[in-house]
């Protein structure tokens, strides 16, 4: 058995095809995912028009400049600057009135800051549109001659735990990587015997042929330890994702559960007449579990008859419990209902392996 | 369990598959045999003739719908673990692990035994020795045959099944196949139980044949002992200097058939039952009829005409 496990383990390391999709594959999500940046808010172009000596001018420009998210453009005309906004360089265009006429009195009513900004970019409109408002509401009030206002907001943010999108996205690619990798490669690898008649080859032996199906199981366990971890590290050395959690637990837990699709493409190769069947048939699988598990958006946005039997699936339980650990820095017994889920799964993959696959078929 | 018990004892077996329409397709016929210890035994028949699916079944790799199989004195089936361990099997066209060497493949087959031979001494028998390090896929079709005859022999077994060796080999590297498998049946006194669709495979290297044809045993006996079977066994082919009276000729004695050979040279063929007694007046005919004899012969007929003359049709339509 222990030649067997090593044998088996060397056909998969010596298998550039197989080991190509394993490792570079779900990497290649990984990196692909990290070159977008999702950490950054909205930035906001904003081209002021106006005389630049008049002491609004002055101090809205004042004001804007330290908001990070904004970016202060000066020097156009009103026309050029409309155009520019048209054309969607510029997000939005402040217009501020020149000097008041000599003699004029607040009596005719306030100079007019007028503010143009295109109407179908909703959310930065707001932050942006929010953010002028409060400076001029300052001016207005050092205008007024109030120098210390009755009311003040004192902002005091509390330090929240940052999760980004890709931080909560790599989890997902772990638990999507070793599942994909795990049913499809299974089913096809053990199709491929059948089909090359090495399953019968063994079966004119005195081997039990559930050993061999053990141990193919078995290396392929081994790799996806290594593939979790591979994952996890170019999304965290490379992309600088946050982990909060223990890494350990995440790779293992990852590996373990791995258990469940390696029984379940065991099982599809139970049922596919050839290696292309069972890559067909792996597909049907593994790509619905890909899509609603989780992996890129959380099963709360699903519908809720949907998420009710989404929730089931093995992929779902996986990627929480992944997530409870690497994004909420919870241990992983926080997870307890996902884990009974998991074990549940496992025997419940095991029977159908065991049910499906006919070795007399070999 | 004694040396006397054969190497491979069949009774009645019928093996059925579903067939694809529904219904019943019966690839094994009610077959029985047995193989002697230390034979090599071997199974002609066209394609699809139940040959793969008899050995199959004694060789506990397919349960057979009715009759018993036993190998060696055991059930082939209900003591299929003492079975496999005693035999060596290679399938019809199996391959093997594409990602090991040739070496690692003997062991690895090796270690699913409780005993076995090492893989040097194995490849050695072959001549591979030095593709020790190969992948299978390197190797030419000869040497891969001969690779997958010693990958049957691991567990150093009593009895070694093969199923057609030698199908789809030049002629060259078939006669290397045939020296190798017939000195593992000298040298090391293994039974052997092959099948194939050649002839002359069954008369030189078989020490009995069994015809299988339509999933039923249409003759089983020595290749010679085949050839008797037929009503004229044997041909005298000759040439003459003139054109001969063919009526003549067939009044002789033991001939059945007087044939002239389709090449225009005036060459002649009979078909006798007894050689001897038939040469004798033939002789004496070409000395009184002064007919000059030429390039005289005398064979056996082949297995391909005792297959003819036994099932009505040829081996390959
Ligand atoms: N698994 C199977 N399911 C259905 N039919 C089968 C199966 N195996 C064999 N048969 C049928 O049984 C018959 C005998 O097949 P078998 O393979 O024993 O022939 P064979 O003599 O070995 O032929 P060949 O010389 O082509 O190898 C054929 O008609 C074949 O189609
Ligand atoms: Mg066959």
């Amino acid at each position: 058995m222990r030649k067997l496990f090593v044998a088996s383990l060397k056909m998969l390391y010596r298998d550039k095809q197989t080991l190509f999709y394993a490792l570079l594959f779900p990497v290649i999500f990984a990196v692909v995912f990290g070159l977008f940046d999702f950490s950054r808010g909205p930035k906001v172009d904003i081209a002021m028009v106006g005389a630049r000596t008049s002491p609004v001018y002055r101090a809205l420009v004042e004001g804007l400049r330290p908001v990070a998210s904004f970016s202060v453009k000066e020097g156009r005309t009103l026309a050029s600057a409309r155009a520019a906004l048209t054309a969607g360089d510029i997000d939005v265009v402040l217009s501020v009135p020149g000097e008041p006429p000599a003699g004029s009195s607040p009596a005719i009513g306030p100079a007019v800051i007028e503010v143009l900004y295109n109407q179908s970019n909703f959310d930065t409109n707001q932050f942006a549109l929010g953010a002028i408002e409060r400076i001029v509401d300052r001016l207005n009030l050092t205008l007024s001659g109030v120098r210390s206002p009755p009311l003040v907001v004192a902002p005091n943010g509390v330090k929240a735990r940052t999760i980004d999108y890709y931080d909560f996205l790599l989890p997902g690619l772990v638990a999507m990587g070793v599942m994909q990798f795990s049913i499809i490669g299974m089913a096809v690898a053990i199709a491929r015997f059948r089909e090359q008649r090495i399953l019968k080859r063994i079966l004119a032996t005195p081997l039990a042929p559930s050993k061999f199906l053990v141990a193919q199981v078995g290396a392929r366990l081994v790799l996806s330890v290594v593939q979790a971890a591979l994952i996890m590290a170019v999304g965290m050395v490379l992309f600088g994702a946050r982990v909060y959690g223990s890494i350990f637990w995440i790779v293992a837990l990852a590996a373990v559960a791995n258990l469940i699709f390696l029984n379940i493409g065991v099982a599809v190769a139970g049922r596919a007449p050839n290696p292309d069947a069972a890559q067909g048939i792996g597909n049907v699988v593994a790509l619905p579990m890909m899509f609603l598990s989780g992996v890129f958006f959380p099963t709360e946005t699903l519908p809720a008859a949907m998420r009710a039997v989404v929730r089931y699936l093995p992929l779902t339980p996986l990627i929480e419990a992944l997530r409870t650990i690497a994004n909420d820095g919870l241990p992983i017994t926080a997870a307890g209902s996902q884990l009974a889920l998991l074990g549940v799964w496992v025997l419940v993959s095991f029977l159908l392996a065991n049910r499906a696959f006919r070795f007399a078929r070999a | 369990m004694t040396q006397s018990e054969p190497a491979v004892e069949v009774r009645d077996l019928v093996k059925e598959f579903p067939a694809p329409g529904g219904g019943t397709i019966r690839a094994v016929d009610g077959v029985s045999f047995s193989v002697r210890r230390g034979e090599i035994f071997g199974f002609l028949g066209p394609n699809g003739a139940g040959k793969t699916t008899t050995l199959e079944v004694v060789e506990g790799l397919a349960s057979p719908t009715s009759g018993q199989t036993f190998v060696l004195g055991s059930d082939s089936h209900k003591d299929a673990a003492r079975v496999k361990s005693r035999i060596g099997v290679q399938l019809q066209a199996a391959a093997y692990f594409d990602h090991l060497r040739l070496d690692e493949i003997l062991e690895l087959f090796g270690s699913f035994y409780p005993r076995s031979v090492s893989p040097d001494v194995l490849l050695a028998k072959v001549g591979l020795s030095e593709k020790r390090r190969a992948r299978l896929k390197e190797l030419s079709g000869g040497q891969a045959q001969r690779f997958s005859i010693v990958a049957a022999m691991v567990n150093d077994p009593e009895v070694l099944f093969l199923d057609e060796p030698t199908t789809g080999l030049d002629p060259q590297a078939r006669r290397h196949l045939w020296d190798v498998i017939g000195s593992i049946n000298r040298e090391e006194g293994k039974t052997i139980v092959l099948t194939t669709h050649y002839m002359e495979e069954a008369e030189l290297l078989c020490d009995r044949v069994a015809i299988i044809d339509n999933g039923r045993i249409v003759a089983l006996d020595t290749p010679l002992g085949l050839v008797r079977q037929l009503p004229a066994a044997y041909r005298i082919a000759f040439a003459t200097g003139r054109a001969i009276d063919e009526e003549d000729l067939a009044r002789l004695p033991g001939v059945a058939e007087v044939a002239a050979l389709p090449n225009g040279e005036r060459r002649y063929e009979l078909r006798v039952r007894d050689p001897q007694a038939t040469l004798f007046a033939f002789t004496t005919w070409a000395r009184d009829r002064q007919v000059a004899l030429d390039d005289v012969r005398v064979s056996p007929a082949t297995l391909e005409e005792v297959f003819l003359s036994l099932t009505g049709h040829a081996l390959r339509e």
